[in-house]
């Protein structure tokens, strides 16, 4: 199995860590509100590509930027990053808060992706399956809006957490509120998901307690041509509870190879 | 001239909601989420009236000064709107002072905040000081998401910046902030002390309030944490002014005392203790995830709480730690008098909030102990000033 190297870049005086593994065609992860289990879980991915997974601003070993507080401010950051890497075209994959990041990339910059997997997104208004408010959740019963599978927490969770641990916690859900304590949800998005052109894999855990699986034909039906693959038992954290949502995004971005 | 030459005792009273449901147990929070159903107008208004009671007897007994506060959501206080309470008592008062401490200014506009205390210190004659608070956790948590808690300390500057600007300068000025663009500052009326009413910032002894209070040459003043804390922040207080090219003096810091006054000690631990108990254990009931919100503190602030024993919430804490850490002085009018001789001495601090009422403590044993602290603890300070101490000297001498 590939591993990962790290990478630092200094974007804008902000130190930008970037985790890169295998050879092949770019993919970009963008990861969710919270990096408690890593991404070791995708490492499949960099048997046929050249994985590449940034932290976020205010996540994990990235630095902290209080002024990133908008989703067009992440936008503008991953230009940043890309130009860094120089990164032309890349097939782009983001899971939650990530997919919608990924979602807005996308429908502003559709010339650069060649295809885009938006992994249960973060982002939509839906009265009826609304998202749940995490914010508003406690730390020590959020995990069961998480996934069902307590295991995947093992070796990445200090039983009983530890006062690092929970800073850690508390810092990440700071950088989540700067862009999410107003509301959870984007009142805009609706209006530009038509601009997502490049082909689209709309992938769903059908048991995800934190933004239900009924909202994936809200997006389908918002974006042309989206395909939906539901994942039967899955929860949120789909990658660390299911190898096959691994490989759906593997096979979708493959896809679009010439080999 | 030493520090009590113009000691100075504010009556603080909490404004609870003093009704517990038989099934208070089942509830983990007497804050933010505390079902409003048990919300009852009549017991409200009884308690309304004698808060009122007790707060104008205060300036009966001789008290200098009294104080409201504001919290939103909660049985802890009935003061969601600071500013209406203290224009209900200044307008039944005549001599004390009132300190308002004050309206979370992040919930309001910086002008309107201005507009509201320059009225009350108008219409009371100049008997206002305010105190600012950046507000508790769970006041983010009670009010729409338009007040982010990530930037509660940037906005809380720039909103005191505001309000001194537009006391101080004639207007009309302009403002252009991170958070408010003011095209014509001069807001009307303006207060009648000058250049301002007395002010403090509120704080629980973190560094960044120290901070702000003083960049802002701001008083200070120091809510419920225990007092060696609160002896200490003061002491960085003076530190960090002196840095600063300022001198704090003996009335720009206000302690705040959990108190208890009886004939012996053991009447006053026995008479106050289970309602002292009940404020922890009910009025103050509040889950860590109130306390801070997402942003609220940065990352070393939470971890410093969540590593500090001392500042675990009181809500856990025994009577015999309350005690010993120094959150409460229950005891004799001379035990008392000597404690807070020694804190005032110790931090040269002038100003004195006392909470003589707590939790559901009935109006008689609250009138009782107000009673005793001004006839019985106030002249047993008072007696340690410059004129006090000749005077001893002189009876000695005859």
């Amino acid at each position: 199995m590939a591993s990962y190297t790290e990478e630092r870049f200094e974007l804008r005086g902000i130190e930008t860590v970037v985790q890169i593994a295998g050879e092949g065609d770019p993919l970009v992860f963008l990861h969710g509100a919270g990096t408690v289990t890593g991404f070791d879980s995708l490492l499949p991915l960099a048997e046929r590509f050249r994985l590449i997974v940034p932290f976020h601003p205010g996540f994990g070993p990235s630095a902290d930027d209080t002024t990133v507080d908008d989703i067009h401010d992440y936008r503008r950051h991953y230009l940043d990053l890309f130009d860094e890497l120089e990164l032309e075209q890349i097939a782009l994959a983001g899971h939650s808060l990530g997919g919608w990041l990924a979602a807005n990339f996308a429908a502003d910059h559709s010339e650069r992706v060649t295809r885009l997997v938006l992994a249960a997104p973060f982002g939509l208004k839906v009265d009826d399956h609304p998202t749940t408010d995490f914010l508003a959740i406690p730390g020590d019963q959020l995990p069961p809006y998480l996934t069902a599978d307590m295991s995947i927490f093992e070796g990445h969770v200090p039983m009983p957490p530890t006062p690092e641990f929970l800073a850690d916690r508390y810092r990440e859900s700071t950088s989540a509120a700067r862009l999410m304590w107003t509301r959870p949800y984007d009142l805009k998005l609706h209006r530009w998901l038509h601009r997502l052109t490049m082909p689209t894999l709309l992938l769903w855990g059908d048991a995800d307690r934190l933004i239900p699986v009924e909202q994936a034909p809200v997006w389908a039906e918002l974006i042309p041509g989206a395909e939906v693959k539901t994942l039967p038992g899955v929860g949120h954290l789909m990658f660390d509870e299911s190898r096959e949502a691994v490989d759906a995004v593997g096979s979708f971005v493959g896809e679009g190879l010439t080999v | 001239m030493n520090v009590f030459d113009d000691i100075q005792f504010y009556l603080f009273n909490h404004h609870h909601y003093i009704d517990e449901p038989p099934d208070s147990d089942r509830y983990d929070s007497t804050w933010v989420s505390y079902p409003n159903a048990n919300f009852n107008a009549e017991v409200a208004h009884e308690l309304y009236q004698r808060w009122t009671r007790e707060m104008l007897l205060a300036e009966e007994l001789g008290f200098d000064a009294i104080a409201v506060n504001e919290h939103h959501q909660t049985i802890y206080s009935m003061q969601p709107a600071t500013s209406v309470r203290a224009a209900y008592l200044a307008a039944l008062t005549k001599r004390v002072k009132i300190l308002v401490a004050g309206v979370p200014i992040n919930l309001s506009w910086p002008s309107r905040v201005a507009e509201e205390y320059a009225m009350l210190d108008v219409m009371s004659n100049g008997r206002m000081e305010f105190g600012f608070p950046l507000g508790t956790g769970m006041e983010y948590w009670s009010n729409a998401g338009q007040l982010n808690p990530t930037t509660a300390r940037a906005r809380f500057r720039e909103n005191l910046g505001v309000i001194l600007k537009t006391w101080t300068e004639d207007g009309p000025v302009r403002h252009d902030g991170e958070f408010y663009n003011y095209r014509f500052l001069n807001v009307w009326p303006r207060p009648m002390q000058k250049p301002h009413p007395k002010i403090y910032i509120v704080g629980s002894g973190s560094q960044e309030t120290v901070d702000v209070a003083t960049d802002f040459r701001a008083g200070y003043s120091i809510v419920f944490t225990p007092i060696e804390q609160q002896l200490k922040a003061m002491a960085n207080f003076r530190e960090a002014a002196e840095a600063k090219g300022w001198t704090v003096q003996p009335d720009d810091t206000i302690f705040t005392v959990i108190c208890y006054v009886a004939d012996t000690d053991e009447e006053a631990v026995r008479e106050a203790r289970p309602h002292i108990e009940k404020f922890f254990s009910w009025m103050h009931r509040v889950p860590p995830q109130f306390l801070s919100p997402p942003g609220y503190v940065s990352r070393s602030e939470f971890l410093r709480r969540a590593q500090s024993a001392a500042l675990a919430d009181g809500t856990r804490a025994t009577w015999e730690d309350m005690v010993s850490i120094g959150r409460i002085i229950c005891g004799s009018p001379d035990t008392v008098a000597d404690t807070l001789s020694h804190w005032a001495q110790e931090a040269q601090c002038s100003r004195m909030l006392m909470v003589l009422q707590h939790g559901d403590m009935p109006e008689w044993k609250a009138v009782k102990n107000m009673h005793m602290f001004a006839k019985e603890v106030i002249p047993r300070v008072r007696a340690r000033s410059s004129s006090g101490e000749a005077a001893k000297v002189l009876a000695g001498v005859k």
